[in-house]
């Protein structure tokens, strides 16, 4: 009643008109600011980052990290000299970034499949999930040994690829090769587990009716369960590539220099901007974001579809 | 086209250490073309049997004969059977089209201008060929299901299954699904068996019904059969709405001693009844009288408690003692017609015509009198 009455006051009905401030509650005030708070302390670092990468030297020592270069500080140079640097390792990266998200996302979308539909008796299933699910705890650290003898004694990847090497390609690129494997094992676990968790909200009866429809296991999976796995695929790529593309562990174990010709962009990154005579903030801010990229990249590209496959 | 059989089909699943019997021992035998309805209250078996004829659930014991050919061991896929879901278990990610063609890629080498045409014509017949173009999301309730039946026409099997298809639809929906099924599965004489729990689809569909309780079956039967020569009590008390009343009454010489009243009976009935003096009598609602006076032994006074008006028919719930408190005494529900006035409080006679009772054994509940259903027919007629 009151807020009818305080309508009719011809002051009331402009102000309402530029700022509607009738519903606002101070509970409504104080979420917003605390949002906008929240909002700034995530974004502070990223900001701080990207104007950093644009500037001189001088800019850094002379301005606040999150403050702009302004005209005087600002060069495109840091992000040319990182660009050259890294562009060799983004290639390299992508060439086991790419097939190890990938096979492992399949991998484990028809082990998922197997554990989640067919009538296989369900202490088997449990069994057998329950290993899977126990590789996800296996922490990178802990098998950095015993990769690095499984690599170096007993599958010499090098000696078994050398009609590779013969066609003229650097013996080094072993260590991608090597790379996609590992990345694959170590992918199947949480790939395996985001399917099956996936799986299990598709309907049992479209399963079965897909049977009786006279569909093999094998068709049921390729005309029934692939096409409807996409959100889940999305989600998957997006993590796998993420991680994998960010890996450092791995690549310093099994490809470990630099200056290998086979280096991944990580590596490095990791000695980028960094001498004797000090660090150069702006270098490594530069060469951080052009690394992103890729995984950005994949995120915009599949946004939509992850969305979709995180809410199922 | 081909003969059903089975044969003592046992079902029992594992629960922890304890064994629960699914089905138990089932024998029956639907015929080429037959359009056989199982029926019986949640939980009774009735799913079990028909996803063991699917081949979606193992056979603990017995066996399960399409034609001369046993297929407890055939794989679903190979069994030239469709089945019909209640959730339609349509492919969201396929056009209308594309689901009902599925079966036939799948299970046939036919050309894909031979399924095409097959699949336009079965959509037409289905009265969904404009739809075929669409996903399942963009349509009806209705028009799903007929997507879902549609996919199961078109692949032409040896039977039809369907688990209680109709269950999802309105009321309006579900009784013009239910006229149109019957024409359909007449025209194309499939042999078909139809799950419901829902009395009235099995009385109106089925050729012949079963009547499944606690994973046993009871009776099968043609529907009348079932409704007016009940082979026990439970199928006496599933079919029909309202339901029978049953009294416990003691035979003592030519007279059943109830709690509240005392009924005798002839000479034809009695020799029904053997040795066998614990009893409970039966009469359906709708053959219950209401007449001016008591003039005969089978007529008493009762008291009117409540009165639901049907529009058609009134049902009315009578009670022996007007004084009987009405929470625990023994009710007589009557079906009259709409148009005879009564209301609660009312003092009428209710007549209870000895050719329509049945008589049912205390302890097993097996029935041991039926009405005949030639009397029944007989009554109808003359009405």
């Amino acid at each position: 009643m009151s807020d009818g009455e305080l309508r009719t006051d011809g002051s009331g009905a402009t102000a309402n008109s530029r700022w509607n401030l009738d519903g606002v509650t101070v509970e409504d005030a104080a979420l917003y600011v605390v949002l906008a708070l929240a909002a700034a302390f995530y974004l502070v670092p990223i900001e701080s980052g990207l104007v950093t990468s644009f500037k001189t030297g001088t800019a850094i020592v002379e301005t606040a990290p999150f403050a702009p270069p302004g005209a005087s500080g600002f060069t495109f140079e840091k992000w040319q000299t990182a660009t050259d640097a890294l562009l060799r390792g983004m290639g390299n990266s992508l060439l086991y970034a790419v097939p190890a998200t990938i096979i492992s996302a399949l991998i484990g979308s028809i082990t998922a499949y197997g554990l989640t539909i067919p009538n296989w008796k369900a202490s088997y299933k449990a069994l057998v999930l329950a290993l899977i699910i126990a590789g996800i705890f296996i922490p990178y650290q802990a098998v950095l040994v015993p990769l690095t003898q499984f690599w170096s004694q007993w599958v010499q990847l090098s000696d078994l690829l050398s009609f590779v090497w013969a066609l003229g390609i650097d013996d080094d690129y072993v260590g991608i090769v090597e790379l996609v494997v590992t990345h694959v094992a170590y992918g199947i676990p949480i790939c395996t587990l985001l399917f099956r968790t996936y799986y299990k909200t598709m309907s049992d009866e479209m399963m079965e009716s897909a049977r009786l429809d006279g569909a093999s296991l094998r068709r049921v999976y390729r005309r029934i369960v692939l096409p409807l796995s996409g959100p889940m695929f999305a989600v998957v790529l997006i993590y796998q590539f993420t991680q994998i593309w960010n890996d450092l562990l791995f690549t310093l174990v099994i490809v470990s220099t630099e200056s290998s010709p086979a280096a991944p962009v990580v590596l490095i990154l990791a000695g980028l901007g960094t001498s004797m005579e000090g660090q150069d903030f702006a270098l490594r801010m530069a060469g951080a974001f052009f690394a992103a990229l890729p995984t950005l990249a994949v995120y915009i590209l599949f946004g939509d579809e992850f969305a979709e496959g995180v809410a199922a | 086209m081909a003969t059903l059989e089975l044969d003592s089909v046992t079902k029992t699943f594992q629960d922890g250490d304890e064994e629960i019997v699914a089905v138990d021992d089932i024998s029956m035998s639907i015929d080429d073309g037959e359009f056989l309805v199982v029926v019986g209250p949640s939980g009774c078996g009735k799913s079990t049997t028909l996803r063991m004829i699917a081949g979606l659930e193992t056979i603990t014991s017995g066996t399960i004969a399409l034609g001369d050919r046993v297929i407890n061991d055939v794989k679903s896929q190979d069994r030239d059977i469709a089945m019909v879901f209640q959730s339609y278990a349509l492919y969201p990610h396929m056009s209308v089209k594309q689901n009902m063609s599925f079966g036939l890629e799948e299970s046939t080498d036919l050309p894909d201008d031979e399924i095409s045409r097959m699949v336009t014509e079965t959509g037409e017949l289905l009265d969904i060929g404009e739809l075929l173009g669409r996903k399942p999301k963009d349509l009806s309730g209705g028009q799903q299901q007929r997507v879902a039946l549609g996919r199961a026409i078109v692949r032409d099997p040896e039977v039809f299954l369907m688990d209680e298809p109709l269950s999802n639809l309105d009321a309006k929906l579900r009784a013009e699904m239910r006229t149109e099924l019957q024409r359909l599965q007449n025209d194309l004489g499939v042999t078909t068996v139809y799950v419901t729990h829902d009395q009235t689809e099995a009385m109106t569909m089925g050729d012949r019904i079963a009547i499944l309780d606690g994973g046993e079956l009871q009776q099968i039967a043609e529907p009348l059969k079932c409704y007016h020569e009940p082979a026990n009590q439970f199928v006496a008390s599933f079919l029909g709405e309202p339901s029978m009343n049953f009294f416990d009454v003691t035979r003592d010489g030519d007279r059943l001693v109830g709690d509240v009243f005392e009924y005798p009976v002839g000479d034809d009935v009695r020799a029904n009844l053997g040795e066998t003096t614990d009893l409970v009598l039966g009469i359906r609602p709708e053959a219950i009288e209401l007449v001016e006076g008591e003039s005969d032994a089978h007529e008493f006074e009762m008291t009117v408690d409540v009165v639901e008006p049907m529009g058609d028919e009134n049902t009315v719930y009578l009670h022996f003692d007007p004084d009987a408190d009405p929470e625990s005494a023994e009710t007589l529900v009557a079906t009259i017609d709409g148009f005879t006035r009564v209301s609660e409080g009312d003092t009428v006679t209710a007549r209870i015509p000895e050719d329509a009772i049945h008589l049912f054994d205390r302890v097993t509940g097996e029935a041991l009198h039926n009405r005949s259903m030639e009397d029944a027919a007989d009554q109808v007629n003359l009405t």
